[in-house]
């Protein structure tokens, strides 16, 4: 599992790779941490190669859409394979987010 | 006028009103042709009183006055005979008038000249004076009896006849009296005409005659000579002078109406008094015979048809209280009419609402046909009949992550007060069954729910099964409902249960639970006590005996279908009761279980540790075991994802914190479904229990957790937890090929 957090366009881009299992979770929760302080700034989530998430993932990213709508901003999910927007279609998370 | 227009709107009043009417207008109708003939009656009987009395007294004056003329007869004679001398005729008329005290005077008028010894003029005379008879010769200049009435109409006529009757105030003791005079002509032996013989009577009696004996209060008689003049009028007690005169005055004036009597014998002539306005009848004919008198009577109007108007008044007023009655009838009719108009909607009202609470009681219930099609282990039916149109009996059966939920119950009583508490414990059971799986806490929760605030002290006998469909355990709890009967391979005998205590009685009872292991092909077959206190006609209940003897045969039978068996137990009751009414509601229920034999073909096991780094070694070994399996790679995913989702929640809540523990997930395959078998020694917990997820909240109002057994649910087709030999067990699966 692997995350990136980069700054562009006064967006907050996060990249996520691999497997976002209950193991992963963890340490993914601790390197989004910057994303809970996005200031106004957009979150754009770049899904293009997440392969899994586990629902503790789920919580990592509604924790996130939570404090964004908070300071006004919006969260984008970016490039999500149709496994993974599945999970979201399922849980009904997909209509809180913004998806391209 | 607002209220009458009020009045007259209102249908029940105006109906009320238009009988009336017709009703009056008859009656006014009968009684107008009743007065009429009434009328007609008594205006004969008018005429014949009148002409009755007319008669009467009629008579009674020529009675009187046929004793003078014969008194006259009699002494013509012996004037005749003392004709030649003048002075014993003298003495003649003396004894006549002495003999007879009815005759005032008597007199001989003698034809002029007649004694040549006399005057030419010589008439004799003898009356009463001071009380001694006297005779003299009258005659003279200036009383030329020539002249008279009595002397020249006897002369003329030649025969005996009656003067006018005429007042003298002069001859008789200075006082007046009505005097008539009665003449014959006198012959002497000759043969030549001596002169005239008169008589004087009083007429006095007459007026007595006349007023006595009325018809009528107001009534009088009136004598009138033949050309008209008054010869006896009433005295003026008696009658009206005005009246009097006015009806001598219309007898005489040939101008005026006047009508024969039915008789004939009567003339009537129709008249207004001059005292109040009354119309009066006069009466009056000649008398027959000499004299030609004319007798008259006068009845007045309102004493001969008084009385019937009186009667016409009473009859009027009684009819107007006869209608005002009738006129409160027909109103109280109408009014009783329209209630029970009213009273008819408002039943049929209630019907319908009763039939619509039927139809919705019966749709609350699982439907009579096709409870599980799509499975092969478990067949539930019910039945229910209600003794009207909402019962208080109630079944329900679903399942729920591989459980066979099932329920029946009976509330006290019948009808629309234990359907809505039947339907309370209905939803009550529901509700509460979808996230708790022991029977013994759903029916704590229902009772409590039934305690509350029950005034009505209605209670409900209830029997909650939960039938595990892997393993065939049933758990099961009783609140004083009939044991179910159990239809294993060999018997048929009853579940062993508790009684425990109706719901609704005791708020804080602690309902216990039990258990049974069922038996594959075994049938369970549950009721209300209308089966077993279906009654016929003498009285006698159908009992449990019947209902084992009817369910014997299908000991051990290997196709039994469900519906054939409700049947038959529902057949055996009518046939029982035989047209009895059913008095209580009957409800039947029977579950078969029929689970196959699994048929392993792929086996695998992971022993893990209740860590979460562990996650990653149970994703490979999920991944392995479905890569050798033939399904859609997005299937695999979805079943890792579940499979990882229901470790965690027991890497998360088995163990308590800090406790090292075992859990242990085996895969099954037997060619069309995967099972994943997840056990650990840890603590009861039955994560099917967790709440719903609700998918539509908002992001602020959606909870972070609560995701994971949620997904498990809608990932894998069943999930299925028991605690068997102090493990949890939970049971995913999921079919992957037709």
């Amino acid at each position: 599992m692997k995350t990136s957090i980069e700054e562009l366009e006064g967006k907050i881009v996060a990249t996520l790779e691999g497997e976002l299992d209950t193991a992963a979770a963890i340490e993914v929760e601790k390197e989004l941490q910057p994303l809970y302080k996005s200031e106004g700034r957009d979150i754009v989530i770049e899904c293009e190669n997440l392969e899994y998430i586990a629902s503790s993932g789920l919580r990592i990213l509604l924790g996130i859409l939570k404090s964004a709508k908070a300071a006004g901003s919006k969260v984008t999910l970016r490039n999500m394979n149709d496994d993974i927007k599945n999970v979201f279609q399922m849980t009904g998370l997909i209509s809180l987010f913004e998806v391209e | 006028m607002n209220w009458l227009k009020k009045i007259l709107r209102s249908s029940r009043i105006r109906n009320s009103l238009g009988v009336i009417i017709c009703a009056a207008v008859l009656l006014e109708l009968i009684s107008a042709l009743q007065y009429y003939n009434a009328h007609r009656v008594v205006e004969r009987e008018l005429e014949r009183r009148a002409e009755a009395q007319m008669w009467f007294k009629a008579i009674l004056i020529k009675g009187m006055l046929n004793k003078t003329e014969q008194l006259l007869y009699d002494y013509g004679w012996n004037i005749q005979s003392t004709l030649a001398n003048p002075d014993l005729v003298g003495s003649e008329l003396q004894f006549m008038v002495d003999a007879n005290p009815d005759v005032l005077s008597a007199g001989m008028a003698f034809t002029p000249g007649y004694y040549s010894s006399r005057d030419s003029l010589f008439e004799l005379f003898a009356k009463m004076e001071q009380g001694r008879s006297m005779s003299q010769q009258i005659a003279s200049a200036t009383h030329d009896y020539t002249r008279m009435a009595f002397y020249a109409n006897t002369v003329e006529l030649g025969e005996p006849n009656w003067t006018d009757p005429y007042i003298d105030s002069t001859n008789y003791s200075n006082r007046e009296m009505l005097i008539t005079t009665h003449a014959m002509p006198m012959k002497d032996r000759q043969g030549r005409l001596a002169g005239v013989f008169a008589i004087d009577v009083s007429l006095d009696w007459l007026s007595d005659t006349l007023n006595a004996r009325q018809a009528y209060p107001s009534s009088f008689d009136l004598l009138l000579t033949e050309s008209g003049s008054l010869i006896c009028k009433p005295s003026p007690q008696h009658a009206n002078v005005d009246d009097v005169d006015q009806v001598v005055r219309l007898i005489n004036d040939s101008t005026v109406a006047r009508q024969q009597s039915s008789s004939g014998l009567t003339k009537v002539i129709e008249f207004r008094s001059n005292i109040d306005g009354d119309v009066g009848y006069i009466f009056y004919a000649n008398m027959k015979g000499k004299p030609h008198w004319q007798l008259a009577i006068v009845c007045y109007d309102k004493e001969v048809y008084g009385p019937l108007n009186r009667m016409r008044y009473m009859l009027l007023l009684s009819m107007l209280a006869a209608m005002a009655l009738l006129g409160f009838i027909v109103y109280r009719f109408a009014r009783n009419a329209r209630n029970l108009h009213l009273a008819s909607i408002e039943q049929e009202r209630i019907g319908s609402e009763l039939r619509i609470a039927r139809e919705l009681q019966m749709s609350m219930l699982p439907l009579n046909s096709g409870s599980f099609p799509e499975r092969d282990d478990i067949n539930v039916l019910g039945l229910l009949k209600p003794a009207r149109e909402v019962g208080g009996d109630l079944y329900d059966f679903f399942v729920r992550d591989e459980k066979l939920f099932f329920c029946i119950g009976d509330v006290s009583g019948k009808g629309v007060p234990s359907a809505l508490v039947m339907s309370v414990a209905h939803a009550l059971f529901f509700s509460t069954s979808s996230h708790e799986s022991n029977p013994a806490y759903v029916m704590r929760i229902i009772n409590e729910t039934a305690c509350r605030n029950n005034d009505r002290n209605m209670f409900v006998t209830f029997f909650i099964g939960v039938l595990d469909l892997p393993t065939g355990r049933l758990r099961y709890c009783n609140a004083g409902h009939d044991a179910p009967i159990v239809i294993g391979k060999e018997d048929v005998k009853l579940l062993p249960v508790k009684a425990n205590l109706p719901l609704g009685v005791i708020d804080d009872y602690q309902y216990e639970g039990q258990e049974a292991c069922i038996e594959p092909g075994t049938s369970l077959f549950l009721y209300t006590d209308g089966l077993t206190e279906a009654m016929d006609k003498q009285h006698n209940q159908f009992g449990l005996q019947r209902a084992f003897d009817t369910l014997e045969r299908y000991c051990g039978m290997d196709n039994v279908v469900l519906e054939e068996m409700l049947q038959s137990v529902s057949i055996a009751v009518e046939d029982f009761v035989n047209g009895a009414t059913q008095s209580d509601d009957l409800t039947l229920m029977a579950i078969r279980y029929t689970p196959g034999i699994e048929n392993c073909l792929l086996h695998d096991s992971l022993a893990l540790k209740n860590d979460l780094k562990h996650v990653p070694e149970l994703n490979k070994f999920v991944e392995s075991f479905t890569s050798s399996l033939e399904m859609e790679p997005s299937l695999k995913s979805k079943i890792k994802l579940a499979v990882e989702e229901a470790v965690v929640n027991v890497i998360d809540y088995a163990y308590p914190l800090d406790t090292v523990g075992d859990i242990l997930v085996e895969a099954k395959s037997n060619g069309t479904t995967v099972t994943f078998v997840i056990s650990d020694s840890g603590n009861p917990f039955d994560p099917t229990e967790a709440g719903k997820v609700d998918t539509t909240l908002s992001a602020e109002d959606r909870p972070i957790g609560g995701l994971g057994i949620f997904l498990v649910r809608e990932l894998m087709d069943s999930i299925n937890y028991e605690w068997i030999n102090g493990k949890n067990v939970l049971t995913l699966k999921k079919k992957y090929k037709s």
